[in-house]
């Protein structure tokens, strides 16, 4: 017989949005790995189609939608069976200096980072489909970049300020109903997002702002396995909080 | 794409230089005021006014103004 684990996933079922790539795709993988169901939404069918593939028919199931638009999001929830879990994943990144930063650049960023977060979670909760009373968890991705000020990153860092900030008000909103909602806030991981950076800025700038970080580069597993920790209920008596991987880049000064 | 141009734009993105001190043949990494930020300034104008993608490469690979111009007309 084995031994009931709060780390375990087994018998939950989450939504993961941000599903196709880097982060959100280590996400569901790590989901079934620790014995749950998982559902992911992204706009790419043919990646969803090859996560299905990879995790199995049964352990996971995917919903191909465009999250930056309201038909996108009624979709998913309309979908949606009712679930113990829901990680918000998808996010886009843009470095773009404060005097070029026009409206359309500021709405498209804060458009699928925050708006389409806060929509989905609105549609979620308005259908009942995140179960109640269940040890149900809210998981969103932000980012280390919302606590500092990294140049050109206003874009990004305003969206993720955002969404830290919101997830707060509205773990304090679903606390009645026992659903859970914190945040992870990741430092540099590898990822195509990330390789995109490394080409806008340099190899070299790259390899020297890694080298302030004592254990390097996180990877999606990182970020990923930390998820699974917060949708189990290993962590049932927090909410309303913020964890921050960065490989102690912004606490281990020398 | 126009040379002088280009290079009038260049030069807008520095605060503390004479624009009149730079010309097509500047070497601009070796500018005082060069910096990472600038960098992202250039990056930035450029696909602003031009509609075209640089990257950090196409910066390290120039010298001059003008080769800076030559890879940005020919993407």
């Amino acid at each position: 017989m084995t031994e009931y684990s709060p780390f375990s996933l087994h018998g939950k079922h989450i939504l993961v949005a941000g599903a196709s790539s880097g982060i959100g795709w280590a996400i569901c993988k790590s989901i079934v790995a620790a014995g749950g169901k998982v559902t992911g939404v992204a706009r790419r069918a043919d990646l969803l189609q090859k996560m299905v593939q990879e995790l199995g028919e049964g352990n996971a199931f995917f919903i191909e939608a465009d999250l930056a638009t309201d038909n996108g999001i009624e979709k998913v929830a309309a979908m949606m069976p009712d679930v113990n879990g829901l990680v918000y994943a998808a996010g886009v990144s843009k470095m773009l200096p404060l005097k070029f930063i026009k409206r359309e650049s500021l709405e498209e960023l804060m458009n699928i980072n925050y708006f389409s977060m806060v929509l989905l979670l609105a549609q979620m909760v308005r259908q009942k489909k995140i179960k109640r009373n269940a040890h149900s968890s809210i998981v969103l991705i932000s980012s280390v970049a919302q606590q500092i000020g990294t140049k050109s990153s206003i874009l990004y860092t305003g969206s993720k300020g955002a969404m830290s900030s919101a997830s707060k008000a509205i773990a304090n909103e679903l606390s009645s109903q026992k659903i859970r909602v914190n945040t992870i806030e990741p430092g540099m991981v590898q990822t195509a997002m990330a390789s995109e950076m490394e080409d806008v800025i340099s190899a070299e700038a790259v390899e020297k702002d890694k080298a302030k970080y004592p254990l390097g580069y996180g990877m999606p597993d990182d970020v990923a396995n930390t998820a699974v920790f917060l949708l189990s209920d290993a962590s049932k008596w927090m909410t309303g909080r913020s964890l921050t991987l960065d490989g102690g880049r912004y606490v281990l000064l020398d | 794409m126009d040379k002088n141009h280009f290079l009038q734009s260049f030069a807008e993105q520095f605060d503390d230089t004479d624009p009149s001190t730079i010309t097509l043949e500047t070497h601009f990494k070796e500018m005082e005021e060069w910096s990472s930020m600038v960098a992202l300034m250039i990056i930035a104008m450029v696909d602003e006014q031009y509609s075209k993608k640089i990257t950090g490469a196409d910066l390290r690979e120039a010298n001059t103004i003008e080769q800076l111009f030559e890879r940005v007309s020919s993407k």
